[in-house]
C-alpha cells in the first residue's frame, strides 16, 4: 500500500510541474535562510569559544591611584606638606617573587603573563644615536608619571644615553606586537638569552655592531659595565622610536638597577599582566589573587580585569547569533505559514481526487500519508539544492551582519573613545609602552612561543573581519529536522480539513 | 462466470435532513433486495432522494435508520470506507477522474488500497479502450472515453456492487447505448449487482429491473 501511495506521490509530483517548482523554491528559499542561520550560529558559537580561549581578558596588577589619592588627603588634612609628600612618594610596585607566585600558582586560570624591568644605561665608548624631541620608549622609563621617587638614588643627576627595556619575551614589546618592530637581522631573545641584547639597526651602524659582536655598556648607578652580545638587529618604523633602546630579557636588565634596586634579585616589576584561559575566569583568579596575596592591597596595589578587548568582539558576534536566531524564527514562521497556506489551496483543488479516492476505499489516513510523502519528497529536493547554496549564502549572510555589527561598534567605539574599535597589542593599565614577560620558573606552556604570538595576535587581530562559515553535519541534520518539522506543523491545518471531508459533499456536488 | 447469488438488503431505510428546527424526511422506510446478476434502474423526479438513496447504498453517508447488508453482513457492523473498499464502487456522470493520471494509471489506483495488483489495460480493452489510449492523460479523451475509464475503474475495484449515478448524462445516444451494453456484461456476465440511477428512459428500457422512488417510497 505504502508503494503504491508512493508512485501516486511521484505522479502528482511529475504531472503537477508548476506546483512542484514553486513548492520547491519555496522550500529551497526556507532551507537557505535556515541553514544559513544555523551555520551562522555555530561559528558565532565557535567564534565566541576562540574569543574567550584568545582575548580570555587581562588581568594586571597596578597602581590603586584611588587609595591612595584619599592617603594624600588624609596627610595633607592632617597637616603635611603636599610637595614633600610628593617628593617621597614612591610608584607602589611588586616584586618579581611574588609576580612569578602568583602565576605559578594559577596555572589553571592563564596561559602567560608578563612583566617588565625598565633601566637606563650609560653608553661608556659607544657612540649614541642623537633623538630628535621626546622618544617614544622613554614613556617606560623608571620615575614615569605621577610619582616623584622611583629609585633610591636621584635619577636626574645620574648621565644616561641608553634606555634599557627588559623584556623576557620579544612578543610582548610593543613594536612587535603591532608590527612597527622587526628584527633586521639575526634572532629575538628569549628568556634563556643572558646578556642577549637586541639594538636598533642605527645604533649598529654607528658603532659597527654585527650580530655576535660583544659590547659594553655602564650600569648608571654602579658605573660597573656589563658586557652584552648582539642577538639581533631590529628596524623600527616608528617615527619617534628612540634607537638607542636595546631590548633584553629581565634577567639581564636587572643588570642595570642600583644594589638597592636589585634587591637581591627580587627587584621589582612593571607592568604585570596576566593573560587568562577563558574571560569567565577572570573574576574568580582576581578573588583569589585578592585572598592568598594580601600584601598587594598593603602595597597600594590593586588587581585590574581588562576583558573589554573580549567584550567588544564578543557584543560583536552575540549580536550576529541574535540575528541569527531572528532569522531562523522569522523563516520558520513564514515557512510555516506559506506551506499551510499552499498546501491548503492545494487540498482544497484536490478534493475531486480525494473524494475519488474516498470512494475507492482509500482511509484519511492514506490520502494524508500521500500528501505528506509528497510535500517530504519536494522539501527534500528544496533542502537538498540549499545545502549545495547554504554555505555560500551563509557566508555573504553573516558576513553582511558582522560588517554591519562592526561598524556600529567601531562607530561607537569612535564616539565613546576618539578612535576606532579596533585595539593593537594587549592592554597595557600601568602605563607603559611596553611589558615584558617573566622569567617563568616552572610554568607550563609558558615557554612556547607559539603561545605568546597566538596571544599578541590575538590582540592584534581581534577584530573579527570575516565569520568562519564551515556548515557541520549537525547543521545540515538540523536543517532536515527543521524542515521537516514545518512541513508537519503546515499540515496541521489541510489535515483537520482532509479529516473533515465527506465524501458524498465532494461526490455528489453537495458541499 | 460467477453463478453464486449475491444480495444487497435494505431494511427500513429511512433519512432526514435537518430544514431548520424541523427533519424533512426524504427516504422512508425503504425496503429492497438487489440480486447479483442482475441490473436495476432506479428513477424517480428531480428531489426523490435518488441521490442520497444511492449515498447511502455505497457508504458514502451515514446511516441514520435502518440498515443495508451484503449477504447479511450489516453495514452498521462495519465502517463506510471498509465497505466502499470491500463491496461498492460507484461510476458518477462527471467521470471524477483523477485528472493528472493517465487512464490506465485512474484504473490502476482502484487495485491501490486492498494489496491487489490489477493489469489496467485488461480492464480497460473490456470497455473498449486500447492500451494506446490507456496511456494518455484522461484529459485528452473524450467524455464516453472518460466514462469508459471509470466503468473500468470500477471494474478494477473488484468490487460485487457497482452503484452508478447519471453514468450516461454527459453522452450522446450511441455512446449511451454501448455504455448501458457494459453495465449489461458487468452483471450479466461478472455477476455483479449493478444498480444505477438515472433519469434516461433508454436506461431504464434496458435494465432487468426499474425500482422508482416517489415521496421517499421505493417501489
Amino acid at each position: 500500500m505504502f508503494k503504491n501511495m508512493l508512485k501516486r506521490s511521484w505522479l502528482s509530483i511529475k504531472r503537477k510541474l508548476g506546483r512542484t517548482i514553486i513548492l520547491t523554491l519555496i522550500f529551497f528559499m526556507m532551507a537557505n535562510l535556515v541553514l544559513a542561520a544555523f551555520i551562522i550560529k555555530s561559528a558565532v558559537s565557535a567564534q565566541m569559544d576562540y574569543a574567550k580561549s584568545n582575548l580570555g581578558g587581562t588581568v594586571s596588577i597596578q597602581a590603586d591611584m584611588e587609595t591612595i589619592r584619599d592617603n594624600q588627603k588624609e596627610d595633607i588634612e592632617k597637616g603635611g606638606d603636599p610637595s614633600e609628600m610628593f617628593k617621597n612618594m614612591a610608584r607602589p610596585s611588586i616584586d618579581v617573587k611574588t609576580a612569578n607566585e602568583i602565576a605559578t600558582s594559577y596555572t589553571s586560570y592563564i596561559k602567560d603573563y608578563s612583566y617588565e624591568v625598565s633601566a637606563s644605561a650609560n653608553s661608556y665608548n659607544l657612540e649614541v644615536v642623537e633623538t630628535k624631541g621626546p622618544s617614544m620608549s622613554g614613556m617606560g622609563m623608571p620615575g614615569g608619571f605621577g610619582f616623584g621617587k622611583e629609585s633610591s638614588d636621584d635619577d636626574s643627576t645620574l648621565d644616561s644615553d641608553i634606555t634599557i627595556s627588559g623584556i623576557n619575551a620579544y612578543a610582548y614589546i610593543d613594536g612587535v606586537a603591532n608590527e612597527t618592530i622587526t628584527i633586521k637581522e639575526g634572532e629575538y631573545f628569549d628568556e634563556d638569552s643572558a646578556d642577549a641584547a637586541m639594538i636598533s639597526y642605527e645604533f649598529a651602524e654607528l658603532n659597527s655592531l654585527k650580530v655576535g659582536d660583544t659590547f659594553k655598556i655602564k650600569n648608571i648607578y654602579t658605573e660597573n659595565s656589563v658586557k652584552l652580545t648582539v642577538i639581533g638587529i631590529y628596524d623600527s618604523s616608528e617615527a619617534r622610536a628612540n634607537a638607542n633602546t636595546i631590548y633584553m630579557n629581565t634577567e639581564t636588565a636587572a643588570k642595570f638597577l642600583s644594589t638597592d634596586d636589585y634587591n637581591d634579585g627580587n627587584y621589582d616589576v612593571d607592568n604585570v599582566n596576566f593573560y587568562m584561559t577563558n574571560s569567565d575566569l577572570a573574576d574568580e583568579f582576581v578573588d583569589k589573587i585578592n585572598t592568598e596575596f594580601t600584601e598587594l592591597a598593603d602595597e597600594n596595589l590593586k588587581v585590574a580585569v581588562d576583558t573589554s578587548e573580549y567584550d567588544r568582539v564578543a557584543s560583536s558576534i552575540e549580536s550576529v547569533g541574535g540575528f541569527a536566531n531572528t532569522i531562523l524564527i522569522i523563516v520558520i514562521v513564514a515557512a510555516v505559514i506559506i506551506v499551510t497556506l499552499i498546501v491548503s489551496i492545494n487540498v482544497k483543488d484536490r478534493r475531486y481526487e480525494i473524494g475519488v479516492l474516498m470512494s475507492l476505499g482509500a482511509s484519511k489516513k492514506n490520502i494524508i500519508g500521500q500528501i505528506i510523502t509528497e510535500l517530504l519528497i519536494v522539501g527534500t529536493l528544496g533542502f537538498v539544492l540549499a545545502s549545495v547554496t547554504g554555505t555560500i549564502f551563509a557566508g555573504t549572510l553573516g558576513n553582511a551582519i558582522l560588517d554591519s555589527q562592526t561598524a556600529s561598534s567601531n562607530e561607537q567605539s569612535e564616539k565613546n573613545f576618539g578612535r576606532p574599535g579596533s585595539m593593537s597589542g594587549m592592554p597595557s593599565p600601568m602605563g607603559g609602552s611596553s611589558s615584558s614577560r617573566g622569567s617563568a620558573p616552572s610554568m607550563p606552556d609558558m615557554s612556547d612561543d607559539s603561545n605568546m604570538k597566538d596571544i599578541m595576535k590575538a590582540g592584534r587581530d581581534s577584530e573579527i573581519v570575516e565569520l568562519d562559515i564551515n556548515a557541520r553535519p549537525e547543521d545540515y541534520l538540523l536543517l532536515f529536522v527543521t524542515g521537516y518539522l514545518v512541513i508537519i506543523l503546515a499540515l496541521i491545518i489541510p489535515s483537520v480539513n482532509i479529516m473533515r471531508y465527506q465524501p458524498k459533499e465532494i461526490l455528489t456536488g453537495k458541499e | 462466470m460467477n453463478s453464486k447469488k449475491n444480495t444487497l438488503t435494505i431494511e427500513n431505510l429511512s433519512y432526514a435532513y435537518e430544514n431548520g428546527d424541523r427533519k424533512q424526511k426524504v427516504l422512508n422506510d425503504i425496503n429492497a433486495t438487489f440480486e447479483s446478476g442482475k441490473i436495476y434502474a432506479i428513477v424517480g423526479e428531480s428531489g426523490s432522494g435518488k441521490t442520497t438513496f444511492l449515498s447511502l447504498i455505497s457508504a458514502l453517508d451515514e446511516l441514520q435508520d435502518g440498515d443495508i447488508k451484503y449477504n447479511n453482513k450489516s453495514l452498521r457492523k462495519i465502517t463506510g470506507q471498509e465497505f466502499r473498499l470491500k463491496y461498492v464502487n460507484i461510476v458518477f456522470q462527471s467521470y471524477n477522474l483523477i485528472k493528472y493520471m493517465t487512464a490506465a494509471e485512474n484504473v490502476e489506483v482502484a487495485s491501490d488500497f486492498d494489496n491487489r495488483k490489477a493489469d489496467p489495460n485488461k480492464y480497460l480493452a473490456s470497455v473498449g479502450i486500447t492500451a494506446e489510449e490507456g496511456k494518455r492523460l484522461v484529459g485528452r479523451l473524450s467524455g464516453g472515453q472518460q466514462q469508459r475509464v471509470a466503468i473500468a475503474r470500477a471494474l478494477a475495484s473488484n468490487s460485487p456492487i457497482i452503484m452508478a449515478d447519471e453514468p450516461t448524462g454527459n453522452l450522446d445516444e450511441d455512446t449511451e447505448d454501448k455504455i448501458i451494453d457494459i453495465f449489461r456484461d458487468l452483471a450479466h456476465k461478472d455477476n455483479k449487482i449493478v444498480i444505477i440511477v438515472t433519469h434516461s428512459r433508454q436506461v431504464a428500457k434496458r435494465a432487468d429491473k426499474v425500482l422508482t422512488l416517489r415521496r421517499g417510497h421505493l417501489a
